[in-house]
């Protein structure tokens, strides 16, 4: 458990925070407080995640993360300050993996570390589970013969309503499901009324379970005024 | 020398002076005369190529419609039909039909004179008796036969030759079986006989002798007979057939006819009778050169009109510059000019014939009298002739044509803002603002208060003077008034178009209230509130500037305050990383509460920094949203959904009544859920403890209407803007909130093109957000 981390942001304070954080959770963490900085020490072979600031002198955080994808293939986390759709997409769009706005929980921060370096390590044996009829959505893999449902290859224990919506919503990611059909399908009764509160309850435990930050979710969404639906994320 | 050239104005006379002077002193220059003398040139030449191409189209257009129109009015009259008919070809009038019916009518009449008694012959053409009289007189068995009949009886003194003799056109001798039966009209010492002595001028000679007729034209003799059997298609209608003999009675006759070649009128002219006329030969020479020179002369003028027409043709872009000008001066007469213009040449087509001579009963017949005596049928071929014949009074046919094409031309060139009539001038109820419509209230007294007494003045006038309505001097009675009526004429136009640039400066200040701060009001450079409307498009101008200015100003700002937000949240990251670290570390007694309250605080200004950042990017209209088709229920039972716990734990009762069906509207779902979220969190913030907290959602009206009423807690202010920024219902900022709650939600809502707005009624707080309701997909 000592794979290291790269850590860079022109506030030498941030990257300190970030860096206890991390060591308490056991990571080797290097630093580097500008663009160019973090190019030289992402060759180190030894890097296995790097963590960055967008907005940096000298080089800024994106191109310098378009310059490490041209030599390195490793998970990038990328932190900014502009907390808007399009900046969120712009950054994944160049190639970052998780994109995490500031300021955040030193707690959140960890476990997207946690779960983008599992997800690395277990990547190669996405393609091999795809083949085994598992189904394979970002950090989530769901397993429909057995009812399982990893989050990062770990096992998530669901009850046997939350693991009838799993199987409802994994078998049909980005489907967007208004809570009467799911209540229909899960509970195998006429819509009631309350529905929407009994579904929502549930899925907020869902999440709770399969989310590293449950007041904003990734993959399990409200459509608002619609339903819900399964995020559909690359692998 | 640029002064000059640069002062040509639009005066054309000192333009064209400018020029010439401008050529002349450039003579020597070297690089500029060349230019100004080709724009010179082309200037003129461009006015000549208009002027030319507007006279090309008037003429040709003229005369090819006057020539037709005479053409088919003079054929659909009829007088060229029968034996004219083929009558135009020949260029010789001894040739023509005419002239060999005429000289056989002439043979009968001699014939029955020369016997004394009535003749029975029979017309070829129709098949009618006619009864040929002993006197000369010719009629049908039937019509008129009562009249002829009293000219025999009033004429019974003179000699029976007495219609022919003076008529030397034709020399005759006739000699009866009888002796006393000799007629001649030509002098004693001419032999009229197979030796004739008559002069040169008369080249056509006919003999009767022994029943059979010989003639011989210009030395030649000519062929009367063909086979010898008579048929329809027979030149000579005169005995001498196998089938058409003369009969015993005239077997003894001997005519002796010679005609000039070319007639010559002879002036003693005697008219007893109303049909009866001497100078037969000399009218059928003259009708039919008339005939043959109305149609040639026709087809000239036609001709003629084509060649202008190609060449208006070719010039076409030229002339509607002309057309153009044209259109400047038309413009400023009444619309209704050219209807009135049209209509009196369509009166004067139906009332006025234009060519005397046309009419199938002879006489100057209007169209319309032909119709209201009846002498046209009611057949389709008649009325169809009768519609021809309108076209011949050319002149009234060009007149319509014109006022029509020059109606059209001011209509093409002149906008219709611009356009003029006196009905329009005059009308009340299609002006949109009252002072024009008492405008044209005032226009109308003054027109009615004018004409009267110049009408009732014009009446006393003509009354002293003895002018009655059949003379000719009373229509120049009215000339005087020509000059008053124009000056009239002019003033109301003058009233209509102040009329309409007051309303089109009251439209245009109408506009700048509702918001068009970039359309200028244009009035035309002559226009009395020329200056006013300038002075509006100024005031509209620094208006759109002050905007663009505030505008850029509130862009600055929201950029400011995106920047500033952005530079809160990297300390902020740092004190909210440390304050959580330090809580993790062990600390003793009242540290450990003050590392708490930094973490709470670090918290709540991130949520303010972010709150700030949305409303104001919301508030210049720059919050990105994403609309889409959304159930309100739906989304509201959700919002009630996600916030299951804060409102459970809070101790209020909601009461929602949302109803089952889907009420579909255009929202950005995020942003509406946001909407409610600062909604229902300001509800449990600042409700009664306790409470009762409403949620409705009623349609009505194509709207969707959700509202949530609470009790406040605290005495809501009197008059405060509850939405405004920073804004709270107490003036104590302790809780958690950021005061932006119902900025957001008011902010959020009008993004999503939504209605919010916020009622108080004691301690009573409503907030109210619609939509309008989606159409159905």
């Amino acid at each position: 458990m000592n794979a290291c981390i790269l850590v860079v942001d022109d506030d030498p304070e941030i990257v300190g925070a970030i860096a206890i954080t991390l060591e308490r959770e056991g990571y080797r963490v290097l630093r580097a407080y500008d663009g160019m900085e973090a190019l030289d020490l992402a060759l180190d072979p030894a890097v296995r995640l790097i963590l960055i600031d967008v907005m940096m002198p000298k080089l800024d955080g994106l191109s310098a993360l378009l310059r490490i994808r041209e030599k390195r293939n490793l998970p990038v986390i990328v932190l900014s300050a502009k907390s808007e759709d399009t900046d969120k997409i712009l950054g994944l769009s160049m190639g970052a993996d998780d994109y995490v706005t500031k300021p955040f929980n030193p707690q959140e921060l960890a476990a997207r570390v946690r779960s983008q370096l599992r997800r690395y390590t277990l990547l190669g044996d996405v393609h091999a589970e795809e083949q085994q009829g598992l189904l394979v959505n970002g950090r989530l893999t769901y397993d429909p013969a057995r009812r399982e449902l990893r989050a990062d290859g770990e096992t998530v224990k669901l009850t046997a309503t939350e693991t009838k919506i799993v199987d409802l919503l994994m078998r049909n990611p980005g489907r967007i499901f208004p809570a009467e059909e799911i209540y229909r399908r899960v509970w195998d009764g006429e819509a009631a009324y309350a529905c929407e509160n009994t579904v929502m309850v549930h899925i907020r435990r869902i999440r709770e379970k399969i989310e590293l930050n449950p007041k904003e979710p990734d993959y399990i969404k409200v459509v608002w005024g619609i339903g819900y639906k399964m995020e559909q994320h690359g692998t | 020398m640029d002064t000059k050239w640069n002062s040509t104005g639009p005066d054309e006379g000192l333009e064209q002076f400018v020029a010439g002077e401008v050529r002349e002193a450039l003579k020597g220059a070297e690089d500029a005369p060349g230019v100004a003398k080709v724009r010179v040139s082309e200037k003129t030449c461009g006015r000549l190529r208009a002027a030319a191409g507007l006279a090309a189209l008037v003429l040709g257009v003229s005369l090819v419609l006057g020539s037709l129109g005479q053409t088919a009015g003079r054929l659909a009259s009829g007088v060229d039909s029968g034996s004219f008919g083929s009558g135009w070809r020949s260029t010789d009038w001894q040739e023509t039909p005419a002239f060999r019916q005429e000289v056989a009518q002439r043979l009968r009449a001699f014939l029955a004179m020369a016997t004394g008694s009535d003749l029975e012959w029979w017309d070829t053409a129709s098949g009618d008796t006619y009864v040929v009289s002993g006197d000369g007189g010719a009629w049908y068995e039937w019509g008129f036969t009562d009249t002829a009949t009293e000219d025999i009886t009033t004429a019974e003194e003179e000699a029976p030759d007495a219609s022919y003799a003076e008529d030397k056109n034709l020399l005759y001798r006739v000699r009866g079986p009888g002796e006393d039966s000799y007629y001649s009209n030509a002098p004693a010492d001419m032999i009229l006989s197979s030796s004739w002595t008559v002069p040169e001028s008369y080249n056509f000679l006919l003999t009767f002798q022994n029943g059979t007729v010989t003639i011989t034209k210009d030395g030649e003799p000519v062929d009367v007979y063909g086979d010898g059997f008579f048929t329809e298609d027979s030149l000579w209608d005169v005995p001498g057939y196998e089938n058409f003999t003369a009969g015993e009675d005239v077997a003894g006759v001997t005519v002796y006819m010679a005609i000039r070649q070319e007639p010559v009128p002879y002036l003693q002219l005697k008219s007893d009778g109303v049909s009866r006329s001497y100078n037969d030969f000399y009218g059928l020479y003259q009708r039919i050169r008339e005939m043959q020179g109305f149609y040639l002369l026709r087809a000239v003028l036609c001709a003629a009109g084509a060649v202008c027409l190609i060449a208006a043709h070719f010039l076409r872009a030229d002339r509607r510059r002309a057309e153009k000008k044209l259109a400047a001066l038309t413009r400023r007469v009444p619309g209704e000019i050219w209807w009135l213009a049209a209509a009196l040449a369509v009166l004067s087509m139906v009332f006025f014939t234009g060519y005397s001579g046309l009419s199938p009963y002879g006489g100057g017949f209007s169209p319309f009298e032909l119709w209201y005596y009846g002498w046209m049928g009611s057949s389709l071929t008649d009325v169809l002739r009768l519609l021809a014949l309108l076209p011949a009074n050319a002149p009234a046919l060009l007149a319509l044509v014109w006022a029509l094409w020059l109606r059209h031309i001011t209509r093409k060139n002149t906008q219709p803002d611009q356009r003029w009539s006196l009905l329009g001038a005059l009308s009340v109820r299609a002006k949109k603002y009252p002072f024009q419509r008492s405008l044209s209230r005032w226009n109308r007294l003054a027109l009615v208060l004018i004409c009267l007494p110049a009408a009732f003045w014009l009446l006393v006038l003509t009354r002293i003077l003895g002018i009655s309505a059949y003379d000719d001097l009373f229509w120049f009675t009215f000339l005087p008034l020509l000059l008053p009526a124009a000056v009239l004429c002019w003033i109301l136009r003058k009233n209509a178009a102040l009329a309409r640039d007051i309303g089109l400066l009251a439209d245009q200040v109408t506009a700048i209230r509702d918001g068009d701060l970039e359309t200028p009001l244009n009035l035309p450079a002559d226009a009395d509130l020329h200056q006013t409307a300038e002075q509006l498009n100024d005031i509209q101008a620094g208006l759109h500037r002050a905007l663009a200015e505030q505008t850029r100003s509130e862009r600055m700002k929201v950029e400011l305050i995106s920047n500033v937000s952005h530079d809160l949240k990297t300390p902020l990251t740092s004190v909210l990383s440390y304050a959580e670290l330090l809580r993790q570390e062990p600390l003793e007694g009242a540290a450990a509460d003050y590392a708490r309250i930094i973490d709470e605080k670090a918290h709540r200004l991130a949520v303010m920094v972010q709150d700030v950042f949305e409303v104001s990017k919301a508030a210049s209209g720059q919050l990105p949203v994403h609309l889409g088709r959304l159930d309100f229920a739906k989304l509201l039972r959700q919002t009630l959904a996600d916030l299951e716990g804060p409102i459970s734990r809070s101790g209020l009762t909601f009461r929602v009544d949302l109803p089952e069906a889907p009420v579909m509207i255009t929202a950005d779902g995020r942003r509406l859920y946001r909407v409610f979220q600062n909604l229902i969190d300001n509800a449990l913030k600042y409700a009664l403890a306790g409470s009762r907290v409403y949620l409705s959602l009623k349609t009505g009206a194509g709207r969707a209407e959700a509202s949530l009423r609470n009790t406040s807690r605290e005495e809501l202010p009197d008059g405060v803007d509850l939405t405004a920024r920073f804004v709270r219902g107490d003036a104590s900022r302790t809780d958690g909130g950021s005061g932006l709650g119902l900025s957001i939600a008011s902010s959020f809502t009008e993004a999503c093109g939504g209605d919010f707005h916020v009622e108080t009624l004691a301690d009573l707080f409503t907030a109210v957000v619609s939509f309008p309701l989606a159409e159905a997909s």
